[in-house]
């Protein structure tokens, strides 16, 4: 399959951006590849069953959402420590270009799908953290406004040995009426593109938070490797947008490291949620847990993949994922395929998905204390996101989930 | 004092051909009364008690369940109530509008339902009762003007609904600590989720403590005394006995054990065969059927028929 092309895309188009940027040359090289990768590069598999083609990615008109020189966006970042390194890419060249440079496109590969390979040729935006040996930060906040008609973004986290760091990221879209006045009316693309590598014994907890307007299409990869001992937690929620493809993964390449991958997302009206969580267990001793849970009401649509692949040599693995979806209209559809694949026989696992409706003697029995049958399926609704925001040890993250789960049910 | 009249109801399963299972129950409970509600498997008791509270999966195809009410029973009401205030026919209402006029039932078997805390689900169970209230009871102009922000609640229920007066959290606090003494009941429990991973004892307190918060006109309780020990058998006792004497509640409780009727002395005894009340009596009705079965109740029942 070849994906169409873009006619605003061109060599010239992404020297531009690298030119405003003042970028170096391996990056603009990178970028150039990337664009030339284009020619070959496919769309990210989508879950299929008979007679459907869950996520139509094919249908995405790029040539009228892709933009590259006109994005734009208001970006917030704070930092709570300055021994950790929180920069738009532009600023931290001079001073710790050695290390973008070493560890750019070293755990996602910008030509791993025609989507990363556009974003990595196109980005404008995004962060670049740094946290050296031994820093322990809690609070890096990256909060992203889109303003433009597509926006690609680009995070790189590099967490050295015994370092620890949370970083909380959201995305919203900006004020319409602003983004009117660029000009700026119809469907549009935002594109995240997020690699993190954690060093031997370091902690990374990574949160997005996607609220963007219903008018958007958004294609998100997160990617994260682990050296020896190192733990990455992701936390993945998906509330905006009109379409949402969602990947986190991670590969576990060093013995003992550990990953938590979990997800939420509520879809209303005709919003459509692709969610996939994968890792690779590729060292002894590691252990990975996915859990996700998502609610669909009127005719939202989503489908999961969870993947759990246990390498040769990842002996005395523990791997457990599980995934469930709430439906509340029956009109609303929803596709779970947790996958297990076991190489290795030293392996303790359990995979499970269930897609199911408001339990209708649970609701009886609060109705029959009293509470109203709209309050009682909200109570039950909120009751069931609790077991994954218990697994959000970050409360401000909990509290934001909460606040949007609460909206959606008024 | 309130009093529970069922005339001649009619129930079915709620589906295509579903099985027609009360054919016809008569019933009157008083509050400050308590009956015992016997009878074999399959006769229609708990089929009974949930078509009180309006359980979605059956039919009613023929009677009435009425509620009638007095002053002491409406003393928490501001508006100016007419004769139709004090009369109510449940088959009308919603569940929630009739626990919220004071119908209580414990079921035999209570959802378990994770992720709402005890304290959070009782604390929205008493104000959501306080609201059903103000707007069944007030007066018929005021209620078009008011329907329009009936909608959702006000606060997520996750933090517990907003201190606005109806029940402080300190008065609440309260009369929790008091009826779970009562039912010799850990504090720990109102941190758990609402039965999740309750034992079968645990889940039968915990409707009596509801039914303690609640403050009923009637309770109905399916089998409360089933799977429970003899200590907490006691305990469950007690608690229903206290919903008697100390609220004047009225209690219909159904059972399959006079064990229980020893610490619940029962004013009155009811047996139930194949969909009817076939057969009424004091105390002593009861430990006829321990002792002799149902067996005689039906060649009675036959006779008379």
């Amino acid at each position: 399959m070849s994906t169409q092309a873009i006619e605003s895309l061109s060599e010239d188009t992404v020297r531009r951006i690298a030119d405003e940027r003042d970028e170096p040359e391996w990056l603009l090289e990178t970028r150039l590849n990337a664009l030339s990768a284009l020619e070959t590069a496919e769309l990210p598999d989508v879950i299929q069953t008979p007679g459907r083609r869950w996520t139509d990615l094919e249908a995405l008109d790029f040539e009228s959402l892709v933009d590259p020189l006109n994005q734009s966006d208001a970006t917030e970042r704070t930092v709570g420590d300055d021994e950790v390194v929180v920069l738009p890419f532009t600023e931290a060249f001079d001073e710790y270009g050695d290390v973008i440079e070493a560890n750019f496109g070293s755990v996602l590969d910008p030509e791993h799908n025609y989507l990363t390979a556009l974003s990595v040729a196109l980005f404008t935006t995004g962060t670049f953290v740094y946290v050296p040996e031994g820093v322990d930060v809690e609070d890096v906040t990256v909060r992203a406004e889109m303003n433009s008609r597509s926006l690609f973004s680009q995070t790189l986290v590099v967490a050295e040995e015994s370092s620890s760091v949370t970083i909380l990221e959201s995305i919203e879209s900006g004020d319409s009426e602003a983004a009117a006045s660029e000009g700026v009316d119809g469907d549009r693309y935002f594109s995240n593109l997020v690699e993190i590598a954690a060093g031997e014994n370091a902690n990374v907890q990574f949160g997005s938070l996607q609220n963007l307007d219903d008018d958007s299409y958004t294609y998100s990869l997160k990617r994260g490797v682990t050296d020896t001992y190192a733990t990455l937690d992701w936390i993945e929620s998906n509330f905006g947008s009109k379409l949402t493809r969602s990947d986190v993964e991670t590969e576990l390449n060093g013995d003992g490291s550990e990953s938590q991958i979990v997800g939420t997302f509520f879809g209303t009206e005709d919003q459509h949620f692709d969610i996939n969580a994968r890792v690779w267990h590729q060292a002894e001793h590691t252990t990975a847990d996915l859990v996700t849970r998502g609610v669909l009401d009127d005719v939202a649509r989503s489908v999961y993949e969870g993947v759990q692949d246990v390498g040769n040599d990842a002996w005395n693995t523990s791997s457990y994922q599980r995934e469930n979806t709430l439906m509340l209209s029956d009109d609303a559809e929803a596709d779970a395929s947790p996958k297990l694949i076991i190489h290795n026989h030293d392996t303790e696992a359990s995979h499970s998905a269930t897609v199911g409706q408001v339990d209708a003697e649970d609701l009886f029995y609060l109705e029959s204390r009293s509470i109203d049958s709209h309050t009682a399926r909200n109570m039950l609704v909120e009751g069931f996101f609790v077991p994954v925001l218990e697994e959000i040890a970050v409360d401000e993250f909990r509290d934001d989930v909460e606040e949007l789960v609460f909206e959606r049910l008024q | 004092m309130a009093t529970l009249e069922i005339n001649d109801l009619h129930a079915r399963v709620a589906e295509e051909d579903g099985e027609r299972i009360l054919r016809g129950v008569d019933l009157t409970v008083e509050s400050g009364d308590i009956h015992a509600l016997m009878g074999p498997n399959g006769s229609g008791k708990s089929t009974l008690a949930k078509v009180i509270a309006g359980h979605p999966a059956y039919e009613v195809t023929g009677g009435e369940v009425l509620l009638h009410l007095d002053e002491e029973d409406v003393a928490d009401i501001d508006a100016e109530l007419d004769d139709e205030d004090y009369h109510w026919e449940l088959l009308e209402l919603e569940p929630n509008e009739r626990a919220a006029l004071g119908i209580f039932l414990g079921f035999q078997y209570p959802a378990e339902i994770e992720g709402v805390t005890m304290t959070n689900f009782l604390r929205q169970a008493l104000n959501a009762k306080a609201d059903e209230r103000e707007e069944l009871f007030e007066d018929e102009d005021e209620e078009s003007a008011e329907a329009d922000d009936d909608e959702g609640y006000e606060t997520s229920p996750m933090e517990g609904p907003a201190d606005d007066g109806e029940i402080g959290v300190a008065e609440f606090q309260e009369i929790l600590s008091e009826k779970m003494e009562l039912l010799d009941m850990d504090e720990k429990f109102m941190q758990r989720y609402l039965n999740a991973g309750f034992s079968g004892g645990e889940k039968k307190q915990n409707e009596v403590l509801q039914a303690a918060m609640l403050e009923p006109a009637v309770a109905v309780l399916d089998e409360i005394d089933s799977g429970l020990d003899i200590d907490r058998l006691q305990d469950v006792s007690k608690g229903i006995n206290a919903l008697r004497d100390e609220q004047g509640t009225g209690v219909l409780q159904i059972t399959h054990y006079q064990r229980i009727l020893d610490y619940v002395e029962p004013d009155h005894v009811h047996v139930m065969l194949d969909g009817e009340v076939v057969k009424s009596g004091g105390a002593e009705l009861a430990e006829k059927l321990e002792d002799k079965g149902y067996d005689w109740v039906r060649e009675d029942a036959f006779e008379t028929a």
